[in-house]
């Protein structure tokens, strides 16, 4: 489901455009557009995955986790649509008065694959939030994501997201990354 | 010097609020309820060949469980009897032994010092390793639920579940080959007393409606209705609350195991199709309760949602702060893709992401962390909702609460909290053992109610 084959790096040109599309995502979830990200940025066979990722020695040869295995997301479109709907139901008390939630996307490396529409994509994030008066969290991690050419635009098709903390120092995850 | 009948007023239903945030009821809680408390380490289905391991904690005990070569499970504290180092830093895994980073002493998987570096040329062969294992820890197991405990004058686990076992074999042992549970665990931080969520879990049925409204909404279903607690429902024919002997207690909403799964076919099929056997092996009493969703905790600080299937435990860091660690039961002989649908679903609901658990985590934070204004912390919390109308049941052990929102459970759990931070020992524990139900006084709660409603019955 995830492992697509990354082939040559994506021009200059191509390179900028999918950046410039992750920097707008962002702005997105920066902002609370949960529903125009959901409707214009996701596609419809999403598969949004965070795996549980043990601390294993390094003679262990047991498999990496896959979707079957215990995650923390593990979502298809209609899920994540649930979660969004969650977030805009005016029910959710601590989001009265909001937090604020800051991306910051870097190491974007972009790969053609066999399919002339869509691309491989890793990128790193930073992601910190701020509530209340003096709380805060940060999560630091990376992305690799299949990403769709539509139209003018691109489309989420699979991001695995992978924090590199073992335990997620924070109430809870239900930010998107 | 605590005075306990003031940390805990069991006639008042009013527990100080000092519970939540003082460091020297929390260090009395260290040594009179975890050091004496049997604590969820692992299930067996997690170590299942010779040689396997996991880590995990007991409170801030960094805590090894091994399937040793001889079969049996071992338990013992995770620091190097030489000079204190971790002796494993892996989550999981399978191992002939355990090395020491520090100098490389190697201990077996029952804990026992088997080599020593330079054991011949500089300890010149005087070491005595025998003497020199790991500091082992007792453990047991419960239908596959392993369990550790410090002290060695504790009952066994089942004499420390007690009646709670009986509840817990309803779906335990009543359908089938019984349950594993699915790991690796997901792990998080809450900045609040371990007892916030433990209390949460074991008797909370009040909070669903309002916490969770937005969870709810989109959820709809049978659960929906309690949403923003809208809707005109007869609580007191929905379910039960029980609390045990040693406070280990939950909630029942009857009908309501599978509510919260979306991809719901597999899971019903498999409750149509053992609900019989569970009647026929345990009774219809546990039958019904078998169809239930139950909130529970078993005393001190494991938790869990059967039905929604999550299973949890929260080890405690200082009075202000737990790390929580979340595992998903399934039934072993459910079909794969069922199990993998109820992992997602109980995940999606209250994993680390989970849509419910953001609901309960911020209040868990703010009811710890108000208490840091003295003033604040003056008095006591109130946990009255339903006192009186509790008691003995004909047909379920424990003291029975008349619905699921209640907190007869909660009254449970802290009586049994006072009664093990006030004891010198577990005989001072064991003394109490015919009069621990003194503080429900309504003998006849359900006498009374029952014949009430075939009386009622009759009539119509």
């Amino acid at each position: 489901m995830h492992n697509t084959e990354a082939k040559e790096r994506v021009s200059a040109q191509l390179h900028y455009e999918l950046s410039q599309h992750y920097y707008q995502e962002a702005t997105l979830l920066q902002n609370a557009e949960f529903g125009a990200w959901i409707d214009t940025f996701v596609a419809k066979d999403l598969h949004y995955w965070m795996p549980v990722t043990e601390r294993r020695y390094a003679k262990d040869k047991r498999p990496a986790p896959t979707p079957y295995d215990m995650a923390i997301y593990n979502d298809n479109y209609d899920e994540m649509k649930d979660r969004v709907a969650r977030l805009l139901t005016g029910a959710v008390w601590m989001e009265d008065p909001r937090s604020t939630v800051r991306y910051l996307i870097t190491n974007v490396e972009a790969f053609h694959t066999d399919n002339d529409d869509e691309f491989v994509v890793q990128s790193n994030f930073a992601v910190y939030r701020h509530r209340g008066q003096l709380e805060h969290s940060e999560h630091v991690g990376c992305r690799q994501d299949l990403i769709r050419k539509v139209g003018n635009g691109f489309q989420l098709a699979r991001r695995k997201v992978s924090l590199d903390a073992r335990v997620t120092e924070d109430k809870n995850l239900y930010i998107f990354f | 010097m605590i005075d306990m009948d003031k940390l805990v007023d069991t006639k008042a239903s009013t527990q100080s609020k000092q519970v939540f945030w003082d460091q020297d009821v929390y260090d009395q809680e260290i040594k009179n309820i975890f050091g004496r408390s049997w604590l969820f380490l692992t299930h067996e289905s997690l170590l299942d060949k010779e040689g396997d391991f996991i880590t995990t904690k007991m409170v801030e005990d960094s805590v090894i469980v091994t399937r040793h070569t001889d079969g049996s499970l071992k338990a013992f504290i995770n620091a190097c009897s030489h000079r204190g180092n971790s002796v494993c830093t892996a989550d999981s895994g399978n191992t002939k032994s355990f090395v020491c980073n520090y100098h490389g002493w190697v201990f077996g998987t029952d804990g026992a010092l088997v080599d020593v570096p330079l054991r011949e040329k500089c300890y010149h062969d005087e070491l005595d390793r025998a003497s020199l294992g790991l500091k082992t820890i007792r453990v047991e197991s419960y239908r596959g639920f392993v369990f550790g405990c410090f002290d060695e004058t504790a009952p066994s686990l089942e004499d420390f579940l007690g009646d709670w076992g009986w509840y817990l074999d309803t779906w335990m042992v009543g359908a089938g080959e019984g349950v594993e549970l699915v790991g690796p665990p997901m792990k998080s931080i809450l900045k609040c007393n371990w007892k916030v969520p433990t209390e949460n879990f074991v008797g909370d049925g009040y909070h669903v409606g309002w916490t969770h409204a937005s969870a709810l909404n989109v959820l709809g279903g049978e659960l929906g209705g309690l949403a923003g607690n809208q809707a005109d429902m007869p609580f007191d024919e929905l379910g039960i609350q029980v609390t045990t002997r040693h406070g280990h207690g939950f909630g029942v909403i009857d009908n309501a195991a599978t509510a919260i799964h979306a991809n719901k076919g597999g899971y019903v099929k498999f409750m149509e199709e053992t609900t019989p056997k569970v009647a026929e092996k345990l009774g219809e009493p546990r039958a019904k309760l078998y169809n239930g969703h139950w909130n529970c905790s078993t005393f001190p600080n494991c938790s869990f949602l059967y039905g929604t299937n999550i299973f949890k435990v929260w080890h405690p860091r200082g009075p202000h702060e737990i790390e929580v660690w979340s595992w998903v039961i399934v039934h072993k002989d459910m079909s794969d893709s069922t199990k993998r649908d109820i992992v997602k679903e109980a995940v999606r609901s209250f994993g680390t992401a989970g849509t419910l658990e953001s609901d309960d985590g911020d209040n868990m934070v703010q009811s710890t962390h108000t208490n840091a204004g003295p003033h604040s912390r003056e008095g006591v919390m109130n946990s009255s909702m339903g006192q009186g109308y509790e008691g003995e049941h004909p047909d379920y052990p424990g003291i029975v609460g008349s619905s699921f929102i209640g907190e007869t459970s909660y009254r449970g759990f802290y009586r049994f909290y006072q009664e093990m931070m006030s004891a010198d020992s577990w005989d001072d524990i064991r003394a109490n053992d015919e009069n621990w139900a003194d503080c429900f006084p309504n003998k006849d709660y359900w006498k009374d109610r029952l014949a009430a409603r075939s009386a009622q019955a009759e009539e119509k």
